[in-house]
């Protein structure tokens, strides 16, 4: 590959993770449409039709739930390269170390400044940028939490199409996601109510919302105000910087 | 108490499992079968207390066969979750219920599951049977008043102790030092009176969403700081039968299962008996292929409405409602609120009038804001900025001082 004069070509992200990017794009999506019609069907089918020819809220349901389902296993392999990866490892960017403090407001500074000072290493994921991942992380792993307990109130035989051990799993793991959300909502009686379960269930998908319009506009900035070619990290896994950097 | 975080807190780690397990295999149950004949072998030799009706005759006096009684019988079964071999043993528990005394009391309430238990379309076996439970004192039922109202309780208790199954109906309001619901001549508060007459009961059931949760006088601003029972009555077998009113069968399916086996049901995390509390309104509900379908009723009275569709849209929430109203219904099977074409408002659940009985989406609820008020937000934000630009005025007078002090002694 010929490279313009003046540039290395790094590389910023594996084949692994922009399979993984990618598939969260599609699933997020997804869920959002199929999510925004389950808390409140925004569209209606037509009444003509016969109940047992149409699904649609039922189609809804199983493309929300399989999105999930692809989220709950792309969020365990993202857990396990955060710590483990061979590339880099992520959650040593996200250490409160002195380098990584102030990487995380210089990287902070150059937005705010629009591109005026730039006083760090751009070929590497930065802290900010880590941090910012991290961020996203923890709110997706909110929802697979809430979404899992929603879901298991359905499941309330105890038994399940692949045997009664995913239920009591499922129970285990998400049960403390009811009074967490009742404390965070606070007014109530008993300290554990479902419903604020899926009120901050479909709260937390509009900071997820938000959290995707910054993450776009940023990496869109960053490809014109840096003019290392950023955008393409998504795409082809790498981006260039100056040689003399 | 509005808000006590430190107990949810508490409970973050120890929330059980809301599953139910409905098969414990055939060894538990011939152990369960040979404890309960037992308990019904002891039972028989007491005699019937101070309520002199007999079962049997009543159900006859009200045009009823042993007929009906049988399928009451097998229902009654089915319902607790037990095996149909439990069936004749469900129908002596019924016909021996005259010997466990029962005192009913009620607090900050409507005295709606009094109503729901009285005021069905004519006697049914449910309501019968709560005639026959030995019901040593109950407000809104008895002829006693006053003072003659307060001996009958107090000999009650006296007569009964550790014995007598205490209902409460209706919540305990706390504020003003509980001042807000006094009972009797001597103006006892309620949770005073609680308190002193759950104290000689060998177990207490709170019925109804006020008993159990605070309910609607604990919906916000709640003025009276209502809480339930269990917020009151520590130490003791408690059960609570939420919902608003409360299903008789449910009531009768506790009793039942305590003179039955000795024991109260097997209860949840919210401490509701499992066989009425463990199945969700949505997985029974006669609409439910309408949900999977997409159709649902748009407005009041429209063309799905009339079609008997989904009620989601106009704020249905059997989805998020524990009870098996969907499956036994009310008043003897006769109706249900979805079946007359009215969405759930989730009253088995906590705080239902704040959280559930908004007849809309919960996504287009516009839940109110949790600063608690317009007034009290401005007022307190406020006063925060007021003390802030304070505490900041403050110290840059006192900076200013000093370096005032410093420039003056010519250092600065």
């Amino acid at each position: 590959m010929s490279n313009k004069e003046g540039y290395k070509q790094v590389k910023r992200m594996t084949t692994a993770m922009r399979i993984i990017h990618w598939v969260n794009v599609f699933s997020m999506i997804v869920a959002i449409a199929t999510g925004l019609y389950i808390a409140a069907p925004y569209y209606q089918t037509f009444i003509a039709d016969d109940a047992v020819d149409k699904y649609v809220m039922a189609w809804n349901r199983w493309g929300h739930f399989m999105v999930a389902i692809i989220f709950d296993v792309t969020s365990i392999i993202v857990a396990y390269l955060y710590f483990f990866s061979r590339f880099e490892k992520p959650y040593k960017k996200v250490l409160p170390t002195g380098a990584n403090i102030k990487e995380f407001f210089e990287v902070l500074l150059n937005l705010v400044t629009l591109n005026r000072r730039k006083n760090f290493d751009s070929t590497h994921s930065d802290s900010f940028n880590t941090v910012y991942f991290t961020i996203f992380h923890l709110l997706l792993a909110w929802m697979l939490f809430t979404g899992l307990q929603l879901y298991v109130h359905g499941l309330e035989s105890g038994e399940s199409s692949i045997g009664a051990w995913w239920p009591w799993i499922l129970h285990v793991a998400t049960d403390w996601t009811v009074p967490f959300s009742t404390w965070l909502m606070g007014s109530t009686a008993t300290g554990a109510n479902l419903m604020d379960v899926r009120v901050l269930h479909h709260m937390t998908m509009w900071l997820i919302v938000v959290w995707v319009l910054f993450h776009i506009y940023y990496q869109v900035w960053r490809t014109i105000f840096w003019g290392e070619g950023d955008i393409s990290i998504a795409f082809g896994g790498t981006k260039f910087v100056k040689e003399s950097n | 108490m509005s808000n006590n975080k430190e107990e949810s807190v508490k409970k973050l780690f120890t929330t059980q499992s809301a599953s139910v397990n409905t098969n414990r295999g055939e060894s538990y149950y011939a152990e369960l079968y040979a404890k309960c004949q037992k308990r019904l072998d002891e039972l028989k030799q007491l005699k019937p207390l101070n309520n002199r009706m007999d079962f049997l005759e009543s159900i006859e006096e009200e045009g009823l066969d042993r007929r009906d009684f049988l399928k009451w019988a097998s229902a009654t079964t089915a319902m607790l979750m037990l095996p149909a071999s439990f069936t004749p043993l469900v129908a002596e528990a019924a016909v021996l219920m005259n010997r466990v005394p029962v005192i009913w009391m009620e607090l900050q309430d409507c005295a709606g599951n009094s109503e729901a238990l009285l005021r069905s379309d004519g006697p049914q076996i449910d309501e019968i049977i709560l005639d026959i439970i030995s019901l040593e004192f109950h407000e809104t039922l008895q002829a006693a008043s006053g003072h003659q109202a307060e001996k009958q309780m107090e000999e009650a208790i006296e007569h009964f102790k550790g014995k007598y199954l205490l209902f409460v109906e209706g919540s305990v309001p706390l504020g003003m030092e509980g001042y807000y619901g006094t009972i009797g001549a001597k103006a006892e508060t309620f949770v005073d009176h609680l308190k002193r007459v759950s104290k000689d009961a060998a177990a207490v059931v709170a019925v109804g969403s006020c008993a159990t949760y605070g309910g609607i006088p604990a919906a916000a601003p709640n003025p009276t700081d209502a809480v339930g029972v269990m917020d009151i009555v520590k130490g003791k077998p408690l059960i609570n039968i939420p919902a608003c009113p409360a299903n008789p069968s449910n009531m009768v399916g506790v009793i039942l299962h305590y003179v039955l086996t000795g024991n109260v049901p097997e209860l949840d995390s919210l401490l509701r008996p499992k066989f009425a509390f463990g199945y969700r309104i949505h997985d029974n509900c006669e609409r439910r292929a309408h949900f999977d379908a997409g159709e649902y009723v748009e407005e009041w009275g429209d063309e799905g409405a009339k079609n008997n569709f989904c009620l989601y849209k106009v704020g249905c929430k059997g989805p998020m409602t524990f009870n098996n109203c969907s499956i036994i219904r009310y008043n003897e099977g006769v109706n249900w609120p979805i079946g007359v074409g009215r969405g759930c408002i989730g009253c088995s659940e906590p705080d239902f009038w704040d959280k559930y009985a908004y007849e809309r989406p919960m996504a287009n609820a516009n839940i109110k804001a949790p600063t608690g008020g317009v007034e009290k937000s401005v007022d307190e934000f406020g006063l925060g900025l007021l003390t802030a630009a304070g505490i900041g005025i403050g110290i840059h007078a006192a900076a200013s001082y000093v370096a005032g002090k410093k420039e003056e002694r010519g250092e600065a």
